[in-house]
């Protein structure tokens, strides 16, 4: 039996400030995040960082984050990869030529870019260059993507925390359903969530027509929704 | 004008992979609060979960929650 406090009642305390709670809550969700945010940074002090600050925003939205009746855990893996990629897509419009912060010398750095290269994700020059065009750098430019409008909507587009807990116990198999994909479709996809890039942006990094990337990425995501309801839905998928 | 011929971008959208012709039909359904297009962005949502956990857990050094319980406790909640 299952005794575990529902992540959603702890949400309930934090709102009335119970540092308690957050502690608890953290250390249930945390290794999760942070495996996240380690497949998407190169460094651990970046993984870090993002990790706090989603755990930080927790606190102070929790108030708000609780009236929405939506899955805590749903809100921070999704906060943590839009505000992950967003820093990704900042650190892409720095010009060319200007250094990074980061040393080349620093191990963890090295390592990192090598252990993401094999799973190709190292964002090519010509895509920095993209990126790195005025336009590209306008205020919010980074913020392209839906995390503006995100925290406009009062978290109702969060899934209900039923539905998360029966993913949940249907992660592992939902994982090896993704680990049958086509290479292509999957590394176009690992490039859009892990690497943070457009359409437009993997067309450059793989030097596919943006159609074909396109197709690639629509296909692997209609696979992995499909096959997501198919063993949310009945056990006899034949997966 | 429904939002049928939106069915297939969602994910994109919230994973910010959507150019930015693809989006703006999204986000006007959106803005004007399309209970179809908060549903469909809804179950979006818990595919792009299940793609964001594909890596494995890893456990973060002690020092990061010190230090987040460090700067909490300056920080109130903010009741909207």
């Amino acid at each position: 039996m299952n005794t575990e406090v529902p992540a959603e009642n702890l949400l309930a305390r934090i709102a009335r400030q119970d540092v308690d709670a957050l502690s608890e809550l953290y250390d249930r969700y945390a290794p999760r995040i942070y495996g996240l945010m380690l497949r998407i940074f190169s460094s651990r002090e970046a993984a870090e960082l993002v990790l706090r600050e989603v755990f930080t925003r927790l606190w102070s939205e929790s108030a708000r984050l609780s009236q929405g009746g939506g899955s805590v855990v749903a809100w921070l893996v999704v906060t943590a990869r839009d505000r992950a990629v967003e820093q990704l897509r900042a650190q892409r419009a720095i010009p060319p030529g200007v250094e990074s912060p980061k040393s080349d010398d620093d191990h963890t750095e090295r390592t990192g870019a090598v252990a993401r290269k094999s799973k190709g994700l190292v964002v090519s020059a010509a895509v920095k260059a993209i990126a790195g065009k005025p336009e590209a750098r306008k205020p919010g430019a980074a913020k392209a993507g839906p995390a503006v409008l995100m925290d406009q909507l009062p978290f109702t587009w969060l899934p209900q925390p039923k539905e998360i807990s029966f993913l949940d116990e249907r992660l592992v198999l939902l994982h090896k359903v993704i680990a049958q994909l086509p290479k292509s479709q999957r590394e176009a996809l690992e490039l859009a969530v892990f690497g943070g890039l457009s359409e437009s942006e993997i067309a450059v990094e793989t030097g596919e027509p943006l159609g074909k990337v396109q197709r690639s990425l629509r296909a692997a995501i209609t696979f992995v929704k499909h096959r997501r309801r198919a063993v949310c839905g009945t056990w006899a998928a034949n997966i | 004008m429904g939002c049928q011929h939106l069915e297939e971008l969602y994910e994109l959208w919230l994973l910010g992979a959507l150019s930015e012709k693809g989006s703006l039909d999204l986000r006007e359904h959106l803005r004007r609060g399309c209970a179809q297009c908060l549903g469909r962005l809804r179950e979006a949502a818990e595919t792009v979960y299940v793609l964001g956990l594909t890596p494995k857990p890893a456990r973060p050094h002690p020092r990061v929650k010190a230090e987040l319980l460090r700067s909490i406790s300056r920080k109130p909640v903010l009741n909207r």
